[in-house]
Parts: structure tokens; C-alpha cells; sequence
């Protein structure tokens, strides 16, 4: 049977990149030291795969068709498609679809219904946590896209929920797999909307305290706090997937900093095993 | 409020060489989309609260990166300045 080694969860921004200079060095040194623990972590975890939940900003799906979630049961998917995320060596990136197919029957039979693409592209945040994680060699990506980009966006609880699916999923996958989750996103910030640059640190320190809480304070604090938190902190729902995956168990901090620079909250966390 | 057309036309823009023509024609591509009179006044003038109002947050902010507007100046437009 597979198993799960390993639930992360690191915050992505296309100013992670092509602003990397402009952050202040102290700032840049702690960003940089930990992306580098999360990936020293997770490479040390061995996974054969990573099971990796972000927002499509716009390069799958458009108003045509916005799924709330879709699962990426391809061989391969492309890499991301920005011309600023040049940076980051694969053009393509290896998938599992024994496993991405084996996770979407498990949610049909479970009461979910996600979309499926055989060919996705992955874009800067399914790329940025990889990119500066360090992982030259990458494991087989399974993404999972969760929409927190177009209203309306899934329910918090429907978020843990998947992740709680993905833990079953894993467990139940008939290979020896490892097999590690990661959320990309979050926390606060705002995007092309008034509030545009600003970070609610306030939030992000009491969303990080709530996640070593019971689930309904944590659910309650966001269902509460988002609607008026800038739009980007929605991604937070990546990591209440990696949260439910994890069984709600509390997560190290591997760090937290709200940095101007980049526009958002950061925060990189490794759940307890 | 979504405005289909404009956000179709900003999500085209992400590929690179449609917003160099953009940049460059703004006329041209504009003509191949089916944009009401008054959103394509609100273009052509950068009304960032107008089409703020008609399309996604995330879209509105790479359309204008895509037509070379700094942040700083994208945000003092949206907050009406």
C-alpha cells in the first residue's frame, strides 16, 4: 500500500521571483532558509510522488469552464506557462496516473466530484514552492487545483474534506508508494483589488495558531476572517487540504514573515507525522 | 459583475506576443473582440475602476503588467487616485 510520508505547505507569488532582489537581504535569507528546510524535509521524507494542491491563475481555465477542483491524471504536465517563470528548469514534469486516477475514484465514490485533465499546466503556484525549495530532481507531481482565484470559491470545510480524502486515497492505493502533500499559497494578501499589497499579519499569526486548534475553531476563525481578508489569503484552503491529509494534526512552523516586498504573508509549515 | 469579453481579452493577453501586438495596436486587437462601446473607452483611457468592477481581480492586475503599468501606479488607479 502507498503512504503518506509527509504534509507541507509554503506560500507562492510571482514577486517571489521577479522581485527577489528587491526583498531586503534579511528578509530574502529567511525566505530562502526556509525553502530550503521545507525542501531538505521533504526530500528527506523520499517521496516518490508529490501530491501538490494550488490555484490555476489563469492558465487552464477561464470563465468558460472554472472547476472547484480538478485533478491532474496525465503521464506529464507542462510546465508553467508565464514568461517570467524561466527560471525553472522543467518544461515538463512527470505525473502519476495510477495514483491521480486511483485519488479521483476514491472522491466519486466518496461523494466528490472533481474535473480531471489529462494535460495541465503547471503554473507559477504549483512551480514557485518547487523552484525554490531546491528539488533538482522532482518527484512525480499529482496536482490537484483548487479554485481560489473566481468566485464562488469551495467551502473551508469542503477543503479539509479533501484533504481527509487524500489521506484515504493514499492509504488505499494498492503500490508502494511514498507519497508526500504539499499546499502552495497563502497567506494574506490582495491582488488586483484597493487593498492591493497589503498584508494582515494579525491573521496569519492567529490562523497558524488555530491550525494546532480543534478543526471547527479554525473553520469557524476563517469562515469568519477571509470574506475580509485580501483575495489571495483564499489560498489558505491549500492548506487546509494538507491539513485534513495530515489528520488535523498541528504543524511546525518552519517560519512565517510578512514581507512588503512580495506582497504577502509567508509561511512554510511541516505537519507533525 | 463579469464582463465576458474583456476578461477574455486580458486572459489572451498572458501570451506574449498577443500583448506586444496589444501594445503595440491596441486598435487591432481590440477589434477582434465584440466589446461594448463604453468597456473599451474604459481600456483605452486605463479606467482601472471601471473594468475592476467587470472582471477578475487576478486578470485586471496581468492585464495591466502586460501593458506595462508599474504596480505602484496600477494600485493608485484602483484606489481611484
Amino acid at each position: 500500500m502507498a503512504e503518506l510520508v509527509g504534509c507541507f505547505a509554503a506560500s507562492h507569488g510571482p514577486l517571489l521571483l521577479r522581485e527577489w532582489e528587491a526583498i531586503p537581504p534579511d528578509q530574502k535569507a529567511r525566505l530562502a532558509g526556509a525553502y530550503a528546510e521545507l525542501g531538505r524535509r521533504l526530500l528527506a521524507a523520499r517521496p516518490d510522488v508529490i501530491v501538490e494542491i494550488a490555484p490555476d491563475h489563469w492558465s487552464n481555465f477561464f470563465l468558460d469552464h472554472i472547476p472547484s477542483v480538478c485533478i491532474g491524471v496525465g503521464e506529464a504536465h507542462e510546465g508553467p506557462p508565464e514568461p517570467w517563470m524561466k527560471a525553472f528548469p522543467h518544461r515538463e514534469l512527470a505525473g502519476d496516473p495510477g495514483l491521480a486516477s486511483h485519488i479521483a475514484i476514491t472522491a466519486l465514490e466518496n461523494g466528490f466530484e472533481p474535473s480531471l485533465s489529462h494535460r495541465l499546466k503547471l503554473d507559477h503556484g504549483f512551480c514557485i514552492p518547487l523552484l525554490r525549495m531546491g528539488l533538482r530532481a522532482l518527484p512525480r507531481i499529482v496536482p490537484v487545483v483548487l479554485n481560489s482565484i473566481e468566485p464562488p470559491l469551495p467551502s473551508l470545510r469542503r477543503c479539509l474534506q479533501w484533504g481527509e480524502l487524500l489521506k484515504t486515497a493514499i492509504a488505499s492505493y494498492p503500490s508502494p508508494l511514498r507519497v508526500a502533500v504539499l499546499g502552495s499559497g497563502g497567506l494574506s494578501h490582495s491582488i488586483g483589488e484597493p487593498t492591493m499589497g497589503a498584508i494582515d499579519e494579525q491573521l496569519d499569526r492567529e490562523c497558524i495558531r488555530l491550525f494546532s486548534a480543534a478543526d471547527e475553531q479554525l473553520l469557524s476563525f476563517l469562515e469568519r476572517q477571509l470574506p475580509l481578508a485580501g483575495n489571495g489569503t483564499a489560498e489558505i484552503r491549500n492548506w487546509l487540504v494538507a491539513h485534513g491529509a495530515a489528520g488535523s494534526r498541528g504543524f511546525e512552523l518552519v517560519d512565517y514573515l510578512p514581507v512588503p516586498a512580495v506582497i504577502v504573508g509567508c509561511g512554510f509549515a511541516a505537519w507533525q507525522r | 459583475m463579469r464582463d465576458y469579453w474583456v476578461s477574455k481579452l486580458f486572459f489572451d493577453l498572458q501570451a506574449p506576443a498577443t500583448a506586444a501586438e496589444f501594445r503595440a495596436n491596441r486598435d487591432a486587437v481590440l477589434g477582434r473582440y465584440p466589446i461594448a462601446d463604453e468597456a473599451r473607452k474604459a481600456i483605452l483611457e486605463n479606467d482601472v475602476p471601471f473594468l475592476a468592477q467587470r472582471t477578475n481581480a487576478y486578470l485586471l492586475r496581468y492585464y495591466f503588467f502586460a501593458t506595462g503599468m508599474k504596480d505602484e501606479e496600477f494600485i493608485r488607479r484602483l484606489r481611484g487616485g
